[in-house]
């Protein structure tokens, strides 16, 4: 196990900067999750801590050891990838001694560390097949068996629940979390799924367009997002963002809607900003703002309904089951001290 | 089976017929004309099925001619060629799929289109300073040019389509590039392996025009002594058709053996799902 410290790190691919200075301090067996929309640089920042893509300025440090020039084999992680990379000539064992062979290791330790890891993995049955033999909840387990075995510093897992399907997707998300409890292996985690960041992370780092917009505790992030992007980003419904500006005590909206503030940032006075208020902080309340309903679904346990207000769709997700229709006129009401404001140009949160 | 479904099936068993019928109507006369006797064969109308078969033109071709030192020959050229020419053709083309080195790909298949003569007067000028005529060491490095170019071609299409996150899953667990090429790029390989050498048995097996210009009497492969019981008296149908079908059988009969190869083989590619 190890620290992992990713100093000031760049990368260009040609003209393209890809990577523009990203610092992120990942302590030993901490599980992080390296979270953005795609494109944003996640793959590319996960390959340069293992080696496989050059690191074009900055400096990343596995338990204080610059590794900036260090092949990847000589770096002592292990890799998991989107689509498992099995080898497919060899079997299941196989593919889990692959690297213990080739350190030359003795074959009885070899087989108790596949058997170890197979009964981890509950792999014990399927030893003996190939790749192609398997299911794919069960590749990803072989993949992830080839990591353990080798006992690496540090883990590096790349989307490897995309291929999933949904229902197997959240049932491996808590075998991982469980795998991690249990090894304490630090590791980096890369997903464009938010829900797996919240769900799986200790530490979250929000990345976007090869910058990193916030680290951070996941409700952390969900609680006091530092920007309009991690704002929008975290949380399923999103984040209700409003456009206008902001007066003592209050926020008036584009439309001229006029919204209670309970604290009003001396700052923020007067200037242009984005108001936001998550869809489960929404109230129905008769001294809210009135807005007609245009769509309502119940889910059973909570009621997601969105409204028009000042010509835009609001999401609010209700606990209490309503009795409201389509085209309605209903009154929805914000609870102030949970309402976030960020500056209208740059995005950066004006709320402490 | 439904109407339509029996016409449309009828209608490509018809159109392959018609597609391999002069490949297979000229085998099938072959066939015909070494089991047939000289007035069978010149006879009009022409006849298919002689009444009296001809099977010395077959135990003649054993006979006469050296046609075992020949076929020997052919084998050590061809086995030769195949061999260098998989042991420096796989690595190279992994070397140009890997870099992306699609230049020295053309260059590659440019030697290959070369006119065989516009070498061959040199090459038979410098191997007849080295003295090396009486041997087969001539036409083993001639048939190079026909055996590296395929194994290349056909590896560097193999080695493309092999996911590259295998090779980095190599590195990462341990395995420097000499291993990863032995142990992981090589093995999933396998079937473009068992292609290509397949097709240069085949090309450099069937050359002619190599050994027509560097093999002495005694070092003749087959298709060449094949020629060489042309004379321009007289052509004997019967011996020439059973020595043309002799020569065929070995390539024949790895082709249809190595056919499940293969299709396996090109099939296989997609390596995603293991
Ligand atoms: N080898 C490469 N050459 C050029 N551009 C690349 C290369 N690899 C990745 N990129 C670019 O870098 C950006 C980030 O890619 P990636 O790290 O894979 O994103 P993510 O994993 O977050 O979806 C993308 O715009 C991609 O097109
Ligand atoms: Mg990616």
């Amino acid at each position: 196990m190890a620290a992992v410290q990713i100093a000031d790190v760049r990368k260009t691919f040609g003209t393209t900067h890809v990577i523009r200075g990203v610092d992120v301090d990942i302590e030993d067996g901490e599980f992080v999750i390296l979270v953005g929309p795609s494109g944003c640089g996640k793959s590319t920042l996960l390959r340069m801590i293992a080696g496989l893509e050059s690191i074009t300025s900055g400096e990343i440090r596995i338990g204080n050891r610059v590794v900036n020039d260090v092949p990847p084999k000589d770096r002592d992680i292990a890799m998991v990838f989107q689509n498992y990379a099995l080898y497919p000539h060899m079997n299941v064992a196989d593919n889990m001694a692959f690297s213990l062979k080739l350190k030359n290791a003795p074959k009885s330790e070899i087989e108790t560390r596949i058997n170890r890891a197979a009964t981890i993995l509950g792999l014990t049955e399927l030893l003996d097949r190939y790749p192609r033999q398997l299911s794919g909840g069960q590749r990803q387990r072989v993949a992830m068996g080839r990591a353990i075995v080798r006992d690496p510093q540090v883990f590096l897992f790349d989307e490897p629940l995309s291929n999933l399907d949904a229902k197997l997707r959240v049932s491996m998300r808590a075998e991982i979390k469980d795998l991690h409890q249990r090894l304490k292996t630090t590791t980096v985690y890369v997903t464009h799924d938010q829900i797996e960041a919240m769900t799986m992370a200790e530490k979250i780092v929000v990345m976007h367009d090869g910058i990193v917009e916030q680290i951070g505790a996941p409700l952390e992030l969900y609680d006091h997002p530092a920007n309009l992007f991690v704002a929008c980003f975290i949380g399923s419904p999103s984040m209700n963002v409003l456009k206008g500006r902001v007066e003592l005590g209050e926020f008036i909206t584009a439309g001229g809607v006029r919204l209670p503030l309970e604290k009003t940032p001396p700052s923020a006075l007067g200037k242009p900003a984005v108001y936001g208020v998550r869809p489960e902080h929404l109230k129905l309340s008769a001294d809210g703002v009135p807005g007609k309903v245009l769509v309502i679904e119940p889910t059973g346990s909570e009621t997601q309904v969105v409204v028009e207000v000042d010509g835009q769709p609001i999401t609010c997700l209700l606990r209490e089951r309503v009795a409201i229709q389509r085209g309605d006129t209903i009154s929805v009401r914000a609870d102030p001290a949970l309402v976030h404001l960020f500056d209208a140009e740059t995005g950066k949160r004006l709320t402490d | 089976m439904s109407l339509a479904k029996i016409f449309r099936k009828l209608g490509l068993v018809f159109a392959v017929f018609l597609i391999v019928s002069p490949a297979l109507l000229f085998f099938i006369w072959m066939v015909s004309l070494s089991v047939k006797f000289e007035i069978d064969n010149g006879a009009y109308p022409p006849i298919l099925i002689p009444e009296h078969f001809a099977w010395k033109n077959y135990t003649s071709v054993f006979e006469s001619n050296n046609f075992l030192l020949y076929f020997k020959n052919s084998i050590i050229v061809t086995g030769a060629a195949t061999l260098f020419g998989l042991i420096v053709g796989v690595p190279a083309g992994y070397g140009i799929a890997r870099m992306n080195a699609q230049k020295s790909a053309i260059i590659i298949m440019i030697a290959r289109m070369t006119p065989g003569l516009s070498f061959l007067i040199p090459l038979f000028l410098i191997f007849k300073g080295l003295d090396m005529l009486g041997t087969l060491w001539p036409q083993i490095i001639i048939h190079l040019v026909v055996t590296v170019p395929i194994v290349i071609w056909i590896m560097i299409g193999y080695f493309e389509t092999t996911p590259i996150e295998l090779e980095e899953a190599a590195m990462i667990d341990g395995a420097n590039r000499w291993q990863i090429f032995m142990k992981v790029a090589m093995p999933i390989a396998k079937p473009g392996i068992v292609v290509s050498f397949i097709l240069s048995v085949i090309f450099s097996w069937n050359n002619f025009v190599f050994g027509v210009v560097l093999a002495s009497r005694e070092t003749r492969t087959l298709p060449v002594a094949i020629y060489n019981m042309l004379s321009f008296e007289q052509v004997s149908w019967g011996p020439l058709a059973a020595a043309a079908l002799i020569v065929t059988l070995p390539v024949l009969i790895l082709t249809v053996a190595a056919q499940r190869q293969i299709v396996a083989g090109l099939t296989a590619g997609a390596v995603k799902g293991g």
